[in-house]
């Protein structure tokens, strides 16, 4: 409101305040670049996020996203699993797996919290008590290994 | 005898799908684990790992993964109580035991189908006879034998009188067999002691695989120099032991002999050592680890002044001036340290320490990492019983286990602290308790009771610690006491163990002398003096002699001690 008052008195035959309105016009155009920016770099992460933690969200991290943010991500969301389901024949490729190369196919994996029965593929439960040690199939942990409920030890 | 060797095991466990591992809180069991899974590792062999200090934990852990595992690996636990019996498992779960615990229960050594035991070939385990205490039950009633019709009465009653006398005869039999029984089991079960190293045992393993490294080979050192640190094996069996391993020692480092072929310095190596057995030297001060061994403290009689004297003359007949002594060894002068053990060995001889050098291994990585076995034992041990931090046992149990793997070296380092802290507080305690005669004989033992508020009372909560201690403190009494009958008597300690709950944790170690067997009663003994008075004991250790008791019960339960060993 106050650029437009400034822009009318200049219009108005006001010379001597053209620099003061430049000046306010140049700090707005910052902010907005700043805002512009920030904004730009929660979608950023938020894009990360669906690599890191799979396609649902943890609830602390949900409750920080706008709706538009939410929005945003349910429709990355689907594009990313079209262009998954496009690629790599008949049951499509799941990109999110294994993003670094694995050394193995067995991981030993560490507990760092009660957890309680994880069912595997194959309908074998394992108890994930606090401190306990695993040796299991490296694509049956990796989720958990995301999600801070399992680390992987190295040796 | 159905004990199952090692070769048989291997094609076991190679088809298994997934093992559960019960690992006891000790050394040896900690090497033995990290063994066993590098071998799975190798195998693709699934496993949980779950450590256990204690039969309760044991019994909870297996309710829990019952419905999920068939089959049990159970490491340094198991083999002296009646598992069966005490787990209640379905038919067809099979526990593969590898424990050094002797002796074994005679339930599982005779168990084919559910229970296999890791046994050395050559470990001597002295079983009883299976007919000597198992019998079939016969059946005693043979009336439907007697034929009744058409015979005559005399005929008759000559039977049924031969058949009384038969009747008699056999239950006299069946008596005296079971009160032979009876005898049998009590001698064969009144002593514990340990076998082979569970490490070692899977050592073997790996070697017959042809699976076996030079990472499982240190473990193995590892596993064998705790038993010896803990003085848990005759001296006998540890040399013969040591050979063994040297054998596999030369045949995986040869190469380091060779000038020409030696491996670059990054390497992990093991070479055999004839070493001071001063506890730490290489990492502390040797004038601190002169203080702070059991053997050099208790033959210098360090609690006296006239013993802080001696120290003086030694370290002046070897020509070492204190201020190079008492910093930290690898600042020592070069030239002093260049033929050290030969010179201290001298020099301890006038002294009247004849042993202090003892065979072991060292392992060197990289230019600044060597450490000798028993390093790593007591550093491993600090991590494990570490009171510092609050928290489950188990993440204890698992910076120990994280301490033995070459890439964890600040861990190690961290426990080589812990252990300094521990061997000096166990130091001072000795000292303390022989200045103020804390240890009182009892007739048939000694005895000693730590009071709450004594400095680091904290430590000597935990079993491995207070049984350390207790051992120190009987050879320091040995060598401090003129009475000729109290130098031969074993040693009863008690220690508060949890200040709220009103509990004592109480250990009995056998006597200390030249050719101990290492044979210790005070398993058997604790239980029939806790059953005599009703006291409220918890017998949840894996080794017999060491139990919690209420406070309120300590005196009545060594009072029925005492009467029970006189």
């Amino acid at each position: 409101a106050a650029s437009c008052r400034s822009r009318s008195e200049a219009k108005s035959g006001r010379t001597d305040l053209i620099f003061l309105i430049r000046f306010r016009h140049c700090c707005l155009l910052r902010n907005q670049r700043c805002v512009v920016a920030y904004l730009y770099d929660r979608l950023l992460r938020i894009r990360a996020l669906r690599w890191e933690y799979g396609s649902v969200l943890p609830s602390a991290i949900h409750f920080h996203m706008s709706a538009e943010e939410v929005e945003w991500f349910n429709r990355y969301k689907k594009s990313l699993a079209t262009y998954m389901r496009s690629v790599g024949g008949e049951e499509g490729l799941d990109l999110t797996q294994d993003i670094k190369p694995p050394k193995s196919l067995y991981i030993e994996v560490r507990c760092l919290k009660d957890y309680g029965e994880f069912e595997i593929d194959d309908g074998t439960t394992v108890l994930l008590k606090k401190n306990s040690q695993h040796f299991l199939p490296r694509w049956k942990c990796e989720q958990l290994i995301r999600q801070g409920v399992l680390e992987h030890v190295l040796s | 005898v159905r004990i199952v060797t090692c070769t048989n095991i291997l094609k076991l466990l190679l088809f298994l799908q997934r093992v559960l591992l019960l690992v006891a809180s000790d050394v040896d069991a900690l090497c033995a684990c990290k063994i066993l899974q590098a071998l799975f590792q190798c195998d693709h062999v699934q496993y949980t790992l779950v450590p256990v200090s204690g039969w309760q934990e044991l019994e909870t852990a297996f309710l829990e993964h019952k419905d999920q595992f068939k089959y049990f690996v159970l490491i340094n636990c198991g083999a002296n109580v009646d598992l069966l019996e005490i787990l209640q498992p379905e038919e067809d779960v099979l526990f593969f035991v590898c424990d050094s615990h002797r002796p074994i229960n005679v339930v599982n050594v005779y168990n084919e189908t559910q229970i296999k035991l890791l046994v050395k070939q050559d470990d001597d385990l002295d079983v009883p006879a299976y007919d000597d205490i198992f019998r079939d039950e016969e059946d005693e009633d043979d009336d439907s034998e007697n034929e009744s019709d058409g015979s005559e009465p005399s005929e008759k009653r000559r039977r049924f009188e031969e058949d009384v006398i038969e009747r008699t005869m056999r239950r006299r039999q069946k008596r005296e067999w079971e009160a032979r029984r009876r005898e049998i089991l009590f001698d064969y079960e009144q002593y514990e002691y340990h076998g082979t190293s569970s490490a070692m045992v899977m050592f073997d393993l790996a070697w017959i695989m042809s699976k076996d490294l030079n990472d499982m080979l240190w473990w193995a050192i590892v596993g064998l120099t705790d038993q010896w640190v803990q003085d848990k094996i005759t001296q006998m069996k540890y040399v013969t032991d040591i050979g063994i391993l040297q054998r596999h020692v030369s045949r995986h480092n040869h190469r380091n002999e060779d000038e020409e072929n030696s491996l670059s310095i990054d390497c992990m190596r093991i070479a055999f050592e004839y070493d001071l057995r001063l506890a730490l030297y290489q990492h502390w001060s040797l004038y601190e680890s002169l203080c702070n061994t059991s053997y050099t403290s208790a033959c210098l009689k360090l609690w006296s002044v006239q013993g802080q004297k001696r120290l003086q003359e030694f370290l002046a007949d070897m020509g070492l001036p204190l201020k190079q002594v008492k910093q930290k060894f690898n600042s020592m002068d070069i030239s002093l340290k260049e033929n050290l053990r030969e010179m201290i060995e001298e020099s301890a001889n006038k002294f009247g320490m004849k042993d202090l050098r003892v065979q072991t291994f060292s392992i060197h990585f990289g230019f600044k990492n060597k450490f000798l076995a028993s390093d790593i034992v007591y550093a491993t041990t600090s991590l494990m019983e570490n009171i510092e931090k609050e928290g489950p046992e188990t993440d204890n149990f698992i910076k120990a286990l994280d301490s033995l793997s070459r890439s964890n070296l600040d861990k190690l380092h961290q426990g080589l602290d812990l252990a300094k802290k521990q061997l000096r507080a166990i130091q001072q305690t000795v000292a303390s308790c022989i200045c103020t005669n804390l240890v009182i004989s009892q007739g048939p033992f000694l005895y000693c009771s730590l009071m709450e508020g004594t400095p680091d009372v904290k430590l000597f909560s935990k079993p491995v610690s207070l049984c350390l201690l207790s051992k120190y403190l009987l050879k320091s009494f040995v060598c401090s006491t003129k009475n000729k009958r109290c130098k031969l008597l074993p040693l009863v300690m008690a220690a508060p163990m949890d200040v709220e709950q009103g509990t004592v944790i109480m250990v009995g170690i056998p006597p200390e002398t030249e050719s101990s067997d290492k044979k210790n009663f005070f398993g058997r003994a604790f239980e029939k003096a806790a059953e005599s008075t009703n006291s409220r004991t918890l017998h949840n250790h894996f080794d017999m002699s060491i139990i919690e008791l209420k406070t309120e019960d300590r005196s009545k339960f060594l009072d029925a001690l005492i009467s029970l060993l006189s």
